[in-house]
């Protein structure tokens, strides 16, 4: 809505700012579909920022109808500045004035409390329509790109001058983009064959995604009835449709790898704090996932301090945690904070791993396996008798939602954060080891540590801080999977396959293993997925992990040391 | 070896059933053994548990109302809650332990089609009733089990109709990778066909359970819809929605130029998926809470009143699920109620609690329920009313269209034409 607020273009008192605000007040009264329709569309052309408010609040249900002494009904919406329960002044929409009691007080109004102003899809629709042809005018260029995309696929003659006129004022280089290709896409169907034939020439020239499907029906009335339309035109749309379809083949073909990137990031961070574990240590810890479980509901935790509160039960007994009350700005810092808490509450509840369960099973890994896969089990249930069964909303700060376009390759802001991510926790994970005394300590124990003892280095504590630190990563792994999947009990179920997979690929015992395996996991897999389906896609990913695991059993990089092989 | 020795095991558990004479009639104390066969644990529990929950809640609400009056007696409802812990094979298991051991006059439960086609041939072969409440894909009819539960024609042909009438073009058909789906999805291309869709237009995808990568299909979606009048069917099962719609907002489509139906989001999923990112989605269903009738208003409070206070026949039923306060009613919730009313008035009117008698009596059997008047058919299944809601930030569904008295076909065959 503040985006919205921002619509008003200056200047023009317009003299007929009160039509267009009792046009929009009878029109949220009325109870005539059709008839509000019809309103609605009246009002493009208002520059009232009332107006544009109004119509923005309508159509999330945030318009609601106060009825006053005299028994007139005039819509009203709230004041954009609400306290933090969301309670705030009305506003009329007929003057801008708030409502006000008998002495003459501002009344103040809980925004859940209220019945908002009927809507449904079709009125939404033209209320969105209308608010687009505002803004075509907005000062935020990419509210001004959507609305001509959005208003150029109509293919409506109307919409020209509105663009036309846009476009000779319009400084964003890619609105003036959208601009021409609306104005293209809506001459295409232009009776003139001249007219025509440029649009359709112009539009090859942006390779515009968005127009193939008309180019495309056109062709097929082209071809259908060729006695409307010249060779010249049937040649032009042909061109046009195989450089548009040339374009999207470019389009999927970096959109792949950046997917596939993307895909193998998150399989990286998962497994990172397992190639620790797993890998340098040589324990197999099916709790791995379980571990990262605990970082996601850290996150949600601590979520729910920033945020308004939470509410769970410990062994039975209800827990009420008071939140802060934080929003906005505030809460979206959570998730820093998150990740720095998810590695901790990781790390301790594998410190207590180790010191419980596993240091006594060093040299009975099978023993191990079966003892952490109870502990796994252990730890689900809890989480089901904390948290319930069902998975707990956590929800992304708004730095981490939506996405930008190049070149109509879709980049979502969390897949470049994970990207972004990941890439750190390798970084960090390598300076950890090859430039830090503890580094040292750990790559020593691992490689002999009988002769690491004889030196002085005390293994039992390098053992448990190694642990901590695998268990760590997989905490912050999981406050990361909690901003692409979900945080419930079986969360660990789901990765802990995906994890041992890519440490035995990439070679136990070898970071850089690590990293490629789960490279090419992510590539293929998104290379797989368009052509077989999701399901298929994966089966035969992991044939070829079993058909190269047969081949070179010990994965891609091979890492001998006395240690490993003892 | 093992099928041997187990079908020994059935024939004598058979033999002995039929030793008993199948004493379905109520012991000493007029009570009536009923069996609850829901996931209370396992992957399905989070869905499953609710229909316990309004289940043992119903039965409460009629033994306080004098329970069941059959041979002049009033017979009040004993529930047998077993735990088929979301697994296929069990669920058999324990629905012969009903049969069988318990005794039970009925059966409430099943969610998945897996699940029922396990249980099928025990009601078969020991003649019991069941009584299935979840929207399902059809193509199958058993004299032992009757369907409240929304056939094809019930949800998914009068959505797409709604599309249609909505001047959609294009549809993706996205679903989890099993049963329902993929047979739903057969139908409704078939369907969609006979519209005058062309398959170029039509797109078909399955995705595993539990699938969080929806990268590459919520791309092609994006790409789908670049021409407009485009949407999307979705039989999504569960959890895979979150990262489904996380990823679909993200990528800037939203109900305005894609819009999804779901099959498989009713108000309980929303106890555990953020409504936010699904704000003006489509659901298709033949009950929503938000509906405003008296029998509505009525349920949603005394269920509500129940589970604060769990007691059947003074036996004290701990509601799992952390809060009891965050709870909601769904439609299979209510399919499962009037299921259990139509059983009711059904025995009652046999004045028998034989299956074969009660299932006679069934048909014909009308219950005015939350979302109007339901009439039980000669195939076993209903006549309902279908709505279509909107999804708003509550969890809620605003009602936007409702076709009244569609008759459950079950085979596809009979309405495509």
């Amino acid at each position: 809505m503040t985006a919205i607020t921002l619509v008003a273009t200056t200047g023009r008192a317009a003299d007929g700012t009160n039509d267009y605000r009792s046009l929009l007040s009878q029109a949220v009264i009325l109870e005539d579909g059709p008839a509000q329709i019809e309103l609605i569309k009246q009002l493009v052309g208002a520059s009232d920022e009332l107006v544009a408010r109004g119509l923005a609040a309508w159509r999330v249900n945030e318009l609601y109808v106060y009825t006053s002494a005299d028994g007139a009904k005039i819509p009203f919406l709230l004041d954009a500045q609400q306290d933090s329960e969301g309670k705030g002044r009305g506003v009329l929409l007929t003057d801008g004035q708030f409502i006000k009691d008998n002495h003459g007080e501002p009344v103040i109004f809980l925004a859940s409390g209220l019945t908002p102003a009927d809507t449904n899809s079709k009125l939404r629709k033209a209320i969105k329509t209308t608010l687009d042809l505002f803004a075509i005018a907005s000062p935020m260029p990419n509210m001004r790109r959507d609305a001509v995309i959005k208003l150029g696929q109509e293919q409506n003659p109307e919409y020209l001058p509105y663009f036309q006129s846009r476009l000779q004022i319009e400084p964003n280089a890619q609105v003036i983009a959208a601009l021409s290709e609306a104005v293209a896409l809506t001459q295409i169907v232009s009776p003139d064959d001249k007219i025509r034939t440029a649009a359709i020439n112009s539009l090859a020239r942006m390779q515009s995604i968005n127009a193939l499907d008309f180019l495309k029906q056109l062709e097929k009335k082209a071809t259908l009835a060729p006695a409307k339309y010249s060779p010249q035109t049937a040649r032009a749309l042909r061109d046009a449709i195989v450089r548009i379809e040339t374009h999207i083949w470019w389009g999927h073909f970096f959109g792949t790898a950046f997917r596939g990137l993307s895909l193998a990031s998150v399989l990286l961070i998962a497994a990172l704090g397992l190639a620790i574990t797993f890998g340098l240590m040589g324990v197999i810890n099916m709790a791995h996932g379980e571990i990262m479980a605990v970082g996601a509901y850290t996150t949600y935790l601590v979520q729910g301090v920033f945020g308004s509160g939470l509410l769970f039960s410990l062994f039975g007994h209800p827990v009420s945690v008071k939140g802060v009350g934080l929003s906005g700005g505030g809460l979206d810092c959570y998730f820093i904070v998150a990740l720095a808490a998810s590695f901790f509450s990781a790390a301790l509840v594998g410190l207590a791993l180790e010191r419980g369960v596993i240091r006594f099973l060093y040299k009975r890994p099978l023993e191990s396996l079966l003892a952490t896969w109870g502990v796994s089990l252990v730890l689900q249930q809890l989480f089901r008798h904390t948290f319930g069964a069902a998975n707990v909303s956590v929800v992304s700060p708004s730095w981490l939602s939506g996405s930008f376009v190049v070149s109509d390759i879709l980049f979502a802001y969390n897949r470049i954060f994970v990207i972004g991510f990941a890439v750190f926790i390798v970084f960090g994970t390598y300076l950890l080891l090859t430039r830090t005394s503890l580094g040292l300590q750990i790559r020593a124990v691992m490689q002999n540590r009988a002769m690491a003892s004889c030196v002085g280095v005390r293994t039992d504590r390098v053992n448990m801080m190694t642990f901590a630190l695998g268990s760590g990563l997989a905490g912050m792994a999981g406050a990361c999977m909690s901003q692409i999947a979900n945080v419930g009990p079986s969360l660990g179920q789901s990765y802990i396959v995906d994890c041992f997979m890519i440490v035995v690929l990439g070679g136990v015992g070898n970071l850089v293993g690590t990293v490629s395996a789960a490279c090419g996991v992510g590539v293929t897999n998104q290379i797989l997925e368009p052509w077989l389906g999701a399901v298929l896609g994966k089966i035969i990913v992991l044939v070829g992990i079993i058909l190269f695991l047969q081949w070179r059993p010990n994965g891609i990089f091979v890492t001998r040391s006395r240690g490993l092989d003892s | 070896m093992k099928n041997k020795s187990l079908s020994l095991l059935t024939q004598s558990c058979r033999a002995a059933a039929l030793a008993a004479g199948l004493a379905f009639t109520a012991n000493a104390a007029d009570t009536v053994k009923v069996g609850v066969l829901h996931s209370l644990s396992g992957t399905m529990a989070i869905s499953e548990t609710s229909l316990k929950d309004v289940l043992l809640f119903t039965f409460d609400e009629i033994n306080k109302s004098g329970g069941i009056k059959v041979t002049g007696k009033n017979y009040m409802i004993d529930p047998v809650v077993v735990d088929p812990a979301s697994n296929w094979p069990l669920f058999a298991e324990k629905a012969e332990q009903l049969l069988v051991k318990d005794k039970v006059a009925v059966t409430f439960g099943c969610w998945t089609s897996v699940s029922r086609k396990s249980v099928l041939p025990v009601y078969e072969r020991y003649n019991g009733l069941l009584f299935y409440p979840v929207q399902y894909e059809g193509e199958e009819l058993s004299k032992n089990i009757f369907y409240t539960a929304e056939a094809v024609n019930q949800q998914a042909i009068p959505a797409v109709d709604y599309m249609l009438a909505e001047g959609k073009k294009k549809f993706y058909l996205l679903g989890s990778d099993y049963v329902y789906p993929r047979t739903t999805n057969k139908i409704l291309k078939q369907y969609l066909k006979l519209k005058g869709i062309p398959e170029t237009d039509i797109v078909e995808i399955y995705t595993p359970f539990g699938h969080t990568d929806y990268q590459t299909i919520v791309a092609a979606i994006k790409q789908f819809a670049a021409g407009g009048s485009a949407c999307v069917i979705s039989t999504l099962n569960g959890d895979t929605n979150v990262p489904f719609f996380k990823e679909y907002a993200n990528a800037g489509l939203t109900s305005e130029n894609c819009p999804v139906v779901s099959f498989s989001i009713s108000e309980d999923e929303f106890r555990g998926l953020p409504a936010k990112q699904l704000v003006g989605q489509l659901g298709c269903w033949t009950y929503f809470m938000s509906l405003k009738t008296p029998e509505n208003a009525a349920f949603v409070k005394n269920f509500d009143a129940w589970l604060k206070d769990p007691q059947v026949a003074g036996v004290d039923y701990k509601v799992t699920g952390v809060d009891p306060k965050g709870r909601v009613t769904c439609s299979p919730m209510n399919l499962s109620r009037i299921g259990v009313y139509l059983w009711k008035q059904a025995c009652e009117k046999a004045d028998s609690f034989e299956p074969d008698k009660v299932a006679a009596a069934l048909i014909g059997q009308k219950f005015k329920g939350p979302a109007g008047e339901v009439t039980m058919q000669a195939n076993h299944h209903l006549v309902n009313n279908v709505y279509i809601g909107e999804t708003l930030a509550s969890g809620q569904f605003k009602i936007i269209k409702t076709f009244t008295g569609v008759a459950a076909e079950p085979f596809s065959e009979k309405f495509l034409k």
